[in-house]
């Protein structure tokens, strides 16, 4: 289907594009799932049905909600319900559902074709994927275990408090960075940084 | 996989396993001291086991490895390049902030990656072991995760990295769509017939990001932020085992489809070589601070490494690994040195560490000396034998034009070499205060270790056969 694959091409660029150019992470995020789920569209739509969903499953599904989770640990406090309104105008969520409805109608049209006549290839089955993970490319599984023990233990050191910090609980309130409205954005590392900086109590 | 395969995989279990057993070992007892000593046994068991399966090779693993005498070469200098820097971190990062334990896990997974490198055929493998070594020095370059210079160089890396990765798949993923495999040897096989323009696209987008890896000239933008920001074991580290890892698969795919034969892939990499060796060696002229002067000066040798790529015979990959084992005793020394003198505070960087060293610390002035000549390519030094063999297999070639760069900017060369040994001769400044000794163990082993690079660096500029016939015997 070379219209419908170059619609959701030209979706997956433009949602890539709002998402490195919105200034909140939130915003950059809503626009990131577009653009997770306009590429499963080109993947479904070039006869990849199961890759496609792979790409929804983890990456729409669960990358996004752990980084949207993420967020929401950093936007700790009362200011942020205050946020969070002014963060639901229109203009935030009406380019992304826009250009989602237009993979939903995408979809639409694929799922009534019904046949895949219109697909250069037969569609790759699921059970031929598995087993050739697991057959020949079983050392690349293994190799990609040890590819996300790198991420992780990387992960691990770098955004590791330093052990003095009691829990946040028992600390005395001193101004945090999630309540400076200008620093909503800061990453880990550099929080933990100013919190160095400051006199310990 | 047959008992065989497994045999010459062996090796390459052993080196994986060595990152889980640190891992374990985290977990039961968190002592630096026993982490450092079981990492140099596990990876001493690498090197035995290469040993011990040497006969039986070569044994290819379809589809994505093959294990031959190239890969036990470069496998076994990796191996010993990393036995340094593990021994040169441990007086690192006992002295550091961070606590040093998950060091060495990335330590040996970062090996893992450019060790698996040099036995891939096949570009998944490629791939994922080009990613485990970059993934893993993200953290090592930031690993003291308080210092300025260490955040800005990792993130630096991780940007660049993730970037040249991206140009690497997409390279892949034309030569994919024009030959319909990812295996080396088919893939030679499908252009011998046809040679399009999306295949030389899809070449020229993996040059970039091997470019990248090798800091070579138009893309050696992070190296010399990375190589000062980085501590100093990592430093050597990224110097050494990576671009071994990088340049091993560079060799083998370009062995596999006789890259060389193609005028326009000859072209880009003498281009390349050139401007590698000029703009590094123009760069370094003027640089004050050593860890930044070393990046530049490494960026001018992978200029002359490239040189003995060029011809794509086999005189041309012995003398590329000539020059890669002289080059990496010698980067090794020079981070060790490095590594021995910092402070608390801040790495050896700056010239004031170094001004009439030779007064105060004999022996490490006395093996910076060595080094330097070395990286000159004075005679009667490893550098230099390297140097000789890369214009030997040039010149067989007639490339005269990539030949007349390297002598001419091995001269340009010699002044900031020079310069900083004439600063370790240098008049006395009023003595500094020497730091007291905590660890007398790893402090004497580590500068016998010193000593003895210096020496091996000596004896292959002296006795280069010795080295010559043990690469051959396995080539």
């Amino acid at each position: 289907m070379p219209v419908l694959f170059y619609i959701s091409s030209a979706i997956a660029i433009i949602a890539t594009i709002m998402v490195i150019t919105r200034y909140e992470p939130i915003h950059a995020l809503l626009y990131l799932v577009v653009s997770f789920m306009a590429v499963s569209m080109i993947f479904l739509s070039v006869g990849a049905p199961f890759v496609a969903v792979l790409e929804v499953i983890l990456y729409a599904g669960a990358i996004i909600v752990l980084f949207i989770f993420v967020v929401m640990m950093l936007n700790l406090g009362s200011v942020t319900a205050v946020q969070e309104k002014q963060w639901l105008k229109p203009k935030v969520w009406v380019g992304p559902s826009v250009l989602t409805l237009l993979l939903l109608v995408e979809l639409i049209i694929l799922l009534f074709r019904g046949s895949n006549t219109d697909m250069s290839m037969p569609p790759v089955e699921v059970k031929r994927v598995s087993l050739t993970l697991y057959r020949e490319y079983i050392i690349a599984v293994e190799l990609a275990g040890f590819l996300l023990m790198a991420g992780v233990v990387g992960a691990a050191h770098i955004g590791k408090h330093t052990k003095k910090h009691l829990h946040r609980f028992l600390q005395e309130e001193k101004p945090t960075i999630a309540d400076l409205p200008d620093n909503r954005s800061e990453i880990p590392i550099e929080k933990d940084k100013k919190e160095l900086a400051e006199p310990v109590v | 996989m047959t008992s065989l395969q497994f045999y010459g995989l062996l090796p390459f279990i052993v080196l994986a396993i060595a990152s889980v057993v640190v891992i374990l070992l985290i977990a039961f007892k968190q002592s630096h001291t026993l982490i450092q000593v079981t990492g140099f046994g596990m990876m001493c068991l690498v090197i035995f086991s290469m040993w011990y399966v040497r006969d039986r090779l070569p044994v290819d693993v379809p589809p994505l490895f093959v294990v031959d005498g190239f890969a036990a070469v470069f496998t076994g200098l990796i191996v010993f390049c990393v036995l340094v820097v593990g021994l040169l971190s441990f007086i690192y990062f006992e002295e550091r902030e961070e606590n040093p334990k998950e060091y060495y896990i990335l330590l040996f997974l970062s090996t893992l990656g450019a060790a698996t490198l040099t036995i891939s055929r096949h570009f998944i493998s490629f791939f994922l072991g080009l990613e485990i070594l970059s993934v893993s020095l993200y953290a090592l370059i930031a690993y003291l995760r308080t210092r300025n210079n260490a955040v800005e160089a990792g993130m630096k890396y991780l940007v660049l990295a993730a970037l040249s990765s991206a140009f690497l798949l997409f390279g892949m993923a034309l030569i994919y769509m024009e030959t319909g495999t990812m295996d080396f040897a088919t893939i030679a096989r499908t252009i011998s017939t046809s040679y399009s323009p999306l295949f030389i696209t899809g070449m020229g987008m993996m040059v970039v990001a091997i470019g990248f890896k090798l800091a070579l000239v138009p893309f050696h933008l992070w190296a010399a932020d990375v190589y000062q920001g980085a501590p100093s074991p990592v430093t050597s580290f990224i110097a050494t085992v990576s671009k071994i890892g990088v340049f091993a698969v560079l060799l083998r795919f370009a062995q596999a489809v006789q890259l060389q034969k193609y005028p326009s892939a000859l072209y880009i990499f003498a281009g390349l070589a050139i401007v590698s060796m000029i703009i590094g060696n123009v760069l370094a002229l003027q640089q004050q601070n050593i860890k930044r002067l070393l990046a530049y000066s490494s960026i001018a040798h992978f200029g002359y490494l490239l040189v003995a790529f060029l011809p794509g015979n086999a005189a041309g990959v012995q003398a590329a690994i000539f020059y890669l084992s002289a080059y990496s005793i010698t980067l090794l020394a020079a981070f060790g040195c490095i590594t021995m003198l910092s402070t608390k505070e801040k790495d050896a960087e700056s010239p004031d560490f170094y001004r009439g060293l030779f007064w105060q610390n004999p022996i490490l002035a006395a093996v910076l000396t060595v080094v330097m000549l070395s990286l000159a390519g004075i005679p009667l030094t490893g550098g230099f034998m390297g140097k000789f063999m890369v214009l030997t297999s040039g010149v067989q070639q007639q490339l005269w034009f990539p030949v007349i760069v390297l002598v001419v900017t091995s001269v340009l060369g010699l002044y900031y070499y020079l310069r900083i040994i004439s600063l370790l001769f240098a008049e006395a400044p009023a003595a500094g205060l020497r730091e007291k000794n905590l660890h007398p163990f790893f402090n004497f082993v580590t500068y016998t270790a010193l000593v003895v690079l210096a020496l091996l660096l000596l004896g292959i500029g002296i006795l280069p056969g010795l080295l010559i016939d043990g690469i051959r015997q396995f080539l």
